[in-house]
């Protein structure tokens, strides 16, 4: 499955935790209107100042559905692979391409391992956190929020939009790039963001009267979805006004060739997404914070092929975006990074596939990076109670290590505590 | 269409309501309506409130008092659309006996799919959508389509890895048959649906090497909620549902899959529909630990473990309780209607009477408390405006709003109310509403009829007044269409 998370979707459990939205209307309901509570309002009318940073860019691809760490970062050398996976581990080992004698990439992430021979790609290995769910949607969340405890309701992401950038006005501070709702992590009731599906299409095909009409129409709109309403409406006519300029600016540098046989649940479509972050970037939007999802993970059956598909459709875009920035000469702007919910257990199933596991290696690409392995491989033979592999880096370091090194934010203050630093950068930013 | 407000508008003072008809108020309400915070025109009374700081700080001013108000919300929230007749029988038997009709009137059964028949199940996912929004509009019984797509979302499988439309098909006729009878025979229809059996891998799994998939999305997405079992739970549960296979075929056909390297396969044909079949061969014959009880355990006994649970009641109460009255219940309400939903040994009549009949359903802080999914969106627009042939146009236009039939984003099905709300998706509703206009060539209804009939008279100063400067019908339907108020139920 995938998960494609929302922003405005504050979870069901969200509502009934935080009740944060609406606690204070009742009074005024009992007297024939309501003060709705200016939770959404927020959203509209903040406008946060306080830390503005560098002209650094971040994006994260998010892997959704449990990305298979041990067929991403393949083990070469440790019998006890095969062992354990005996229908999946002989063609992984033996097409990885190898970084060193012990570890090789999946053999479909060619153009990834190009940039690693120039010392553009960074592995944490053994990613995760103290006592791992194996639910999708907990784990999801977890990592949006960072917080394994769940009582966060924001994502780091809208976190730090709502605390280090002004996005008042300016929507394109953060953006999800081929989805239709936003992901958890970069929800913050305080921030605006923008959600574009495809910008070919992202506009109104009733012209500019449309336009006018219906930005008169979604202005002061009542009720407690009214400053969502207004403000997605504004945000959406802002945004179009920006990529009518970059469009006419921007030639994109690579071929961002979307596979045409999608595996099942990549529904959307990382190249153009892709493509649309660095047009973008290089058109000088003002955009920081961008996420794009590429689904098809949850790899329970038949792995082999679905899982070297979904890395070679990873590496042919990520390898179209780092040419197309290089050859706009924003690449040292910007650090690409891959996160997903969890790893897959070690052991395969009976179906030829793998079932939710643990920690995982993740990847952080561009010129800001200082190539190598990081973190500490977990062990095959010492598993956890559950099967699943330990965790040796906790993935609030590496958020930490994005937020202070990379954006120049006050990453203690955004994550609520310090992490040990994991050093994958090649000259942090001091804070 | 002109739709653009006009330059020279002039801003009227709210006309005197005392003692006008209601025809009067949803005039003067067309006419003015400028300048106030919400108006609110039913039962001849027309309010108004100091104007605002901004508007966000206001609330629709519930008509929820007025029984033709309460009926209207219940069509709106049940019934994907209604035609003027529909709404004529409902107000003329009142909210009652509407709740009493819509609960026991037995589904329509849809017309049958022609290309279910494909071998292999191989015809196109567009046919099946389309061939449900076609029933979704020319049905007697809309809520049973409502509770079916309900179902759709909760019980969910994705046509793509199903990978056979004609199990998607059957899964839809399942869905509706099954969706106002009782949880414990929905659950074992649900585990043995062939599309559900593929889409959570229940197929492929054995007792001597489980799948853990369909297992712990049963107790955490369709029962009873993570947090309420662990993790040895879900393994022992893999055990005790292994077993269960597709039906076989009742024969196959050979078919060309690529004709330029003429290659064919063998694809499965059946001539009528199926549901799984347990293979004992496949399943786990030891003893399992299961929710605190250790012995053998068959499917049926997995399912009767977690209906013994107390989680699953409240879980689904507020699942419906999402799509149907309010996106922020109060526990006690929850917990009054699991209780209820439980004691009645899990029967939906029950459980939906329950609700409608509930205080909550018609309290103010419930009205345009819920935002309409894609997809009942698309279908009132095409009732309101008196089409039925909209059904390509609505399989066009899901994705960009966010729901595309069969095709849900994951395995929590859709999500609701604000998800449906972004940058993206508003613009696509607008543009939907674009689309939709230009497809009605002839007369359009009365504006002031849809706005009465649509959005109660209830309207932001801001619809109110493009309403009063738009230059024609269609433009007043554009700006109803397209209004926030008619994004709500």
């Amino acid at each position: 499955m995938t998960r494609e998370v929302g922003i405005n979707q504050l979870k069901r459990r969200d509502f009934l935790k935080a009740g944060l939205v609406f606690g204070a209307g009742a009074s005024g309901l009992a007297a024939g209107y309501a003060a709705v509570p200016d939770a959404f309002a927020r959203a509209v009318y903040a406008a946060k100042k306080e830390g503005m940073t560098n002209e650094n860019i971040l994006v994260m691809i998010q892997l959704a559905g449990g990305n298979d760490g041990l067929r991403t970062l393949v083990p070469l050398a440790d019998p006890a692979l095969h062992d354990l996976r005996p229908k999946l581990a002989g063609p992984m080992v033996s097409q990885a391409l190898p970084l060193n004698s012990q570890y090789g990439l999946n053999h479909n992430l060619g153009g990834v391992k190009r940039l690693w021979d120039k010392g553009k790609v960074a592995i944490v290995q053994g990613v995760g956190y103290p006592n791992p769910t194996f639910s999708h949607f907990e784990s999801i969340r977890i990592w949006e929020t960072g917080d394994p405890t769940r009582r966060q309701v924001d994502g780091w992401l809208g976190r730090t939009l709502a605390t280090n950038y002004d996005s008042n006005g300016h929507p394109l501070t953060g953006c999800a790039c081929g989805a239709t709702d936003a992901p958890g992590a970069l929800r913050d009731l305080q921030a605006t963001l923008t959600v574009i599906q495809n910008q070919k299409t992202f506009g109104f095909t009733g012209g500019t009267e449309v336009e006018a009409a219906v930005g008169a129409l979604y202005k002061g709109t009542p009720g407690i979805y009214g400053a969502l309403f207004d403000t997605a409406i504004a945000t959406a006519t802002e945004t179009m006004a920006t990529l009518r300029t970059s469009a006419s600016t921007y030639q994109p540098m690579a071929d961002y060739t979307d596979k045409v046989r999608l595996v099942y649940s990549s529904k959307n479509q990382l190249a153009a997404a892709l493509q649309l972050a660095a047009e973008l970037i290089v058109t000088g939007t003002g955009v920081k914070l961008l996420h794009v999802t590429l689904g098809g993970f949850d790899t329970h059956y038949t792995e082999i092929n679905r899982h070297d598909d979904l890395m070679g459709y990873l590496d042919s875009a990520v390898s179209a975006f780092y040419q197309d920035l290089a050859a706009h000469n924003m690449a040292d702007k910007v650090l690409i990074a891959t996160w997903s919910e969890f790893g897959r257990r070690p052991k395969e199933n009976a179906s030829g596939g793998t079932d939710h596991g643990a920690a995982a290696p993740l990847l952080l690409i561009g010129d800001p990076v200082q190539g190598g392995l990081y973190g500490a491989e977990p062990s095959l033979t010492t598993l956890d109670n559950t099967g699943n592999l330990k965790y040796s880096v906790d993935f609030r370091s590496v958020y930490q290590e994005i937020l202070s090194g990379h954006l120049g934010a006050d990453a203690a203050k955004i994550l609520g505590s310090s992490y040990d630093r994991v050093p994958f950068l090649k000259a942090p930013v001091a804070v | 269409m002109s739709v653009a407000p006009a330059q020279d508008q002039v801003i009227t003072a709210p006309a005197r309501t005392r003692g006008i008809t209601r025809r009067q108020a949803l005039a003067a309400a067309v006419a003015t309506g400028v300048g106030v915070g919400v108006v609110r025109i039913l039962g001849g009374s027309m309010q108004h409130i100091a104007a605002p700081r901004t508007g966000t700080t206001m609330d629709w001013i519930s008509p929820l008092k007025s029984e033709s108000a309460r009926v209207m919300q219940l069509l709106r929230r049940t019934s994907l659309g209604y035609t003027p007749t529909h709404l004529e029988a409902a107000l003329s038997d009142g909210f009652s006996k509407t709740v009493d009709r819509l609960i026991e009137t037995p589904p329509a059964e849809p017309p049958v799919l022609a290309a279910a028949n494909t071998p292999g199940g191989r015809f196109p996912v567009a046919q099946l959508q389309q061939w449900w929004i076609d029933h979704m509009f020319t049905t007697s019984t809309p809520f049973a389509e409502r509770m079916t797509l309900f179902w759709h979302g909760h019980f969910t499988s994705d046509y793509r890895k199903a990978a056979d439309d004609t199990f998607m098909y059957w899964q839809n006729l399942t869905w509706r048959r099954m969706a106002m009878t009782d949880l414990r025979s929905m659950l074992m229809s649900v585990t043995t649906d062939p599309a559900m059996l593929r889409y959570l891998d229940l197929a492929t799994s054995t007792g001597q090497s489980p799948n853990e998939n369909y297992s712990r999305e049963l107790m955490e997405l369709f029962t009873m909620g993570a947090g309420n079992y662990t993790e040895a739970d879900v393994r022992e549960g893999a055990k005790a549902l292994a077993g269960w296979q597709v039906p076989q075929p009742d024969s196959t056909a050979t078919v060309v899959v690529d004709a330029k390297n003429n290659v064919t396969r063998k694809l499965p044909v059946y001539s009528s529909q199926k549901s799984g079949v347990f293979n004992p061969r496949r399943s786990y014959k030891g003893s399992v630990t299961f929710l605190g009880k250790t012995g053998p355990l068959d499917t049926q006994g997995v399912i009767d473990r977690i209906l013994a649970q107390p989680a699953t009641a409240p879980l689904i109460a507020n699942k419906v309780v999402q799509h149907f009255v309010t996106a922020r219940p109060s526990t006690g309400y929850i917990k009054n209607l699991g209780d209820t939903f439980r004691r009645s040994k899990y029967d939906m009549k029950t459980l939906m009477r329950a609700i409608f009949n509930s205080p909550e359903f018609v309290a103010d802080q419930s009205y345009r408390s819920l935002v309409k999914s894609p997809t009942e969106f698309m279908v009132h627009t095409g009732r309101a405006l008196g089409v039925s042939s909209f059904s390509k146009l609505v399989v066009g236009h899901g994705s960009g709003m966010g729901q595309s039939l069969f095709d849900p984003p994951d395995v929590n099905g859709w999500p609701n109310n604000e998800a449906w709300i972004s940058s993206n998706t508003v613009v696509e509703r607008v543009n939907f509403v674009t689309a939709a206009m230009g497809q009605v060539k002839g007369s359009l209804p009365s504006p002031s009829d849809g706005i009465h009939r649509h959005l109660d008279g209830v309207l932001s100063p801001q619809t109110a007044s493009l309403l009063n400067q738009a230059a024609d019908d269609r433009a007043r339907w554009f700006i109803l269409l397209a209004s926030p108020e008619f994004q709500l139920k």
